[in-house]
């Protein structure tokens, strides 16, 4: 059965990789209330618990095989 | 609120991971029972993430929200007092009936336990309810996204219902699930920012707390009487109404939650379920509602938020977007409303799924065309998913049209909901509970619901056959016409069935406490067994009520 690890941490590592860039792009682009680059490090945050998703899933597919 | 294009491609994106994950397990669907049951196979910690996720619709997001802003940190109680103490009762109690009962709905279990009628009136008043709230979250959605993004209310309902359609048309209740998985990582990531955003800015729990009345950063100071607090109840009201009998109700009964569970790959599994997803229940306050009271003090601040208003008075339902639009830049703020549209259409789907299943098994197999090949049954779930999400497009019109009925329907709704637990609880734990006690318990319990409504009022509302009694909030009145109806609904049943025939015990083996071989699951590790866990869950929920009290 499909891991939904799998294409959960790949649309999450895409999205922390758009929101990491746009971050950088755009620096100055925060909410009216914040200074924070709060793309930049949600971004980062997605970023990496998306590739923890997919660490996960490669690690369930290899002890399978 | 102005949305950037990268906001719609986050948007689309999602709708994309959707229908792919849609896509690929539609081959994984031979039979009604991968269909309408996901076939037991589904890993636990899906199955829990799920079980809390089919709840957590975007309803929830809007109104815990504006509800922190308006009533403080008490509002709370719904998830320390009125969830977990249930989520853990139902994993370790509950689940080994009906999971170990091999029934494969809640209205089928009553069906073995006890007979035909008390499982239709079960199935027919579940089937109506889950359209009517699929209907009327629809509306919700269609409402929310004109107000704040200016879509028009049929683009709204009419793009999520398609693509709802499609993923569980394809890949059927193990699709809903991934896909309420993927709602709540989104609403983790898309929300937990904010809150923490929102408090810094407002100075933190302390800066809040000088900010707002002292009544709404204290979950129990508050409760010695109804007159102290703004929700209007008090400790015993509160306790027994929605932490016992509404709460109890509601997450031990609900084929919508528990079929969620019993969708587990083992007993085992099936009973963690409930158990473990009241860990990440038991956080969403701090996620849901802390940033409603956040957002009250940052209007007291002079910093640039207002609390939004209509009609004079505050609009609460519109805190959460109003939060968002003040802290968020594009990107994120595409984040945090896919989150938003996620969960407003994996409740539709938790609603569709549950739907087909009781339609095609408790409704259509049980009395319109019994002994057919189960390929016909798999047609049948599929053609009654269709069914489902175009009858909750006509539910959500309805809703939109007359905004009177859909009040009258919610208040039928929980008459007819708050007796269940009663007969649940004589059901499992009492053999000699028969058919006829628990269908006239139902029905007796039904009525008595009813019937303290019209004795009593609240802000204007009850008494339509006389006024006995005033209640402080319609909330307090809610809690005591469901004590009232459990009440009615024990008694009657238990009274009833000793009139009754019993049962002979050896048909009641693996329905009813007593009579159920229990498989201990020893030389386990502890977190993978349920009642270590139960202790675990348990004890934080003390602690998180004594911190806040």
């Amino acid at each position: 059965m499909l891991d939904l690890r799998l294409p959960s941490g790949l649309f999450f590592t895409l999205l922390g990789v758009l929101l990491v860039a746009m971050g950088i792009l755009n620096p100055a682009d925060h909410g009216a209330l914040t200074d924070l680059n709060v793309n930049l490090y949600c971004g980062l945050a997605m970023l990496v618990f998306g590739l923890f998703l997919l660490m996960l899933a490669r690690r369930a597919s290899r002890k399978q095989s | 609120m102005k949305l950037a294009f990268v906001d719609y491609f986050i948007l689309a994106l999602y709708f994309l991971l959707v229908l792919g994950i849609g896509w690929l397990l539609r081959k994984k669907i031979s039979t009604s029972g991968d269909f309408l049951t996901a076939g037991h196979s589904v890993p636990v910690w899906i199955t829990s993430l799920a079980f809390l996720a089919a709840n957590l619709g975007a309803q929830e997001l809007v109104g815990m929200s504006g509800n922190g802003a308006k009533y403080g940190i008490m509002t709370a109680h719904f998830y320390w007092v009125g969830a977990v103490p249930a989520m853990i009762f139902v994993g370790l109690f509950m689940m080994p009936f009906y999971y170990g009962s091999r029934a494969r709905s809640v209205p089928e279990y009553l069906k073995l336990r006890f007979d035909e009628k008390t499982r239709t009136l079960n199935a027919l008043a579940f089937a109506v309810m889950t359209i009517f709230s699929s209907g009327i979250s629809m509306y919700a959605l269609g409402l929310l996204m004109r107000l704040v993004l200016g879509w028009s209310f049929e683009t709204s309902v009419l793009v999520s219902a398609a693509i709802v359609l499609a993923y569980t048309f394809l890949g059927g209740l193990t699709s809903a699930i991934y896909n309420e998985v993927l709602q709540f990582f989104l609403i983790v990531v898309g929300f937990s920012p904010l809150a923490a955003l929102a408090v810094w800015k407002a100075g933190g729990w302390s800066g809040m707390a000088s900010r707002v009345p002292a009544v709404m950063t204290h979950s129990w100071k508050y409760m010695g009487s109804a007159h102290q607090n703004p929700m209007g109840i008090e400790v015993f009201g509160m306790v027994a109404g929605l932490g016992f009998v509404l709460s109890f109700g509601y997450w031990c009964t609900d084929f919508l939650v528990i079929q969620r569970a019993m969708a587990a790959n083992s007993m085992s599994a099936a009973r963690r379920t409930p158990v473990l997803a009241a860990l990440p229940k038991m956080m969403m306050p701090f996620i849901v509602i802390v940033p409603g009271i956040a957002a009250l003090a940052l209007s007291k601040m002079a910093v640039g938020y207002d609390l939004p208003m209509k009609n004079g008075g505050p609009d609460y339902d519109q805190v959460l977007t109003t939060l968002m639009g003040k802290f968020y830049p594009s990107g994120m703020l595409g984040v945090g409303l896919t989150g938003l549209m996620a969960s407003f259409m994996s409740g539709m789907a938790g609603n569709v799924t549950a739907f087909n299943t009781v339609f095609t098994y408790d409704i259509y197999q049980s009395h319109i065309r019994p002994n057919a090949p189960d390929s016909h049954y798999l047609m049948v779930g599929r053609l009654t998913t269709v069914g489902g999400v175009l009858l909750s497009v006509g539910a959500a019109y309805m809703a939109a049209s007359y905004n009177t009925i859909n009040d009258l329907l919610q208040l039928v709704f929980s008459f007819v909901n708050a007796p269940l637990f009663a007969t649940f609880l004589l059901g499992m734990f009492w053999r000699r509970t028969t058919g006829h006690g628990a269908f006239f318990g139902l029905l007796s319990g039904t009525l008595a619901a009813a019937a303290t409504h019209g004795l009593t009022l609240a802000e204007g509302k009850g008494a339509w056959i006389a006024n006995l009694h005033e209640f402080p909030s319609p909330m307090a009145q809610n809690f005591y016409i469901a004590m009232s109806a459990w009440t009615v609904c024990f008694l009657t049943t238990i009274g009833v069935s000793m009139l009754s025939e019993p049962r002979p015990e050896r048909e009641l083996t693996g329905l009813v406490y007593g009579l159920t071989e229990h498989k201990h699951d020893e030389g386990v590790v502890w977190y993978k067994r349920p009642a270590p866990l139960a202790v675990l869950v348990g004890v934080l929920a003390i602690i998180l009520n004594l911190w806040f009290a």
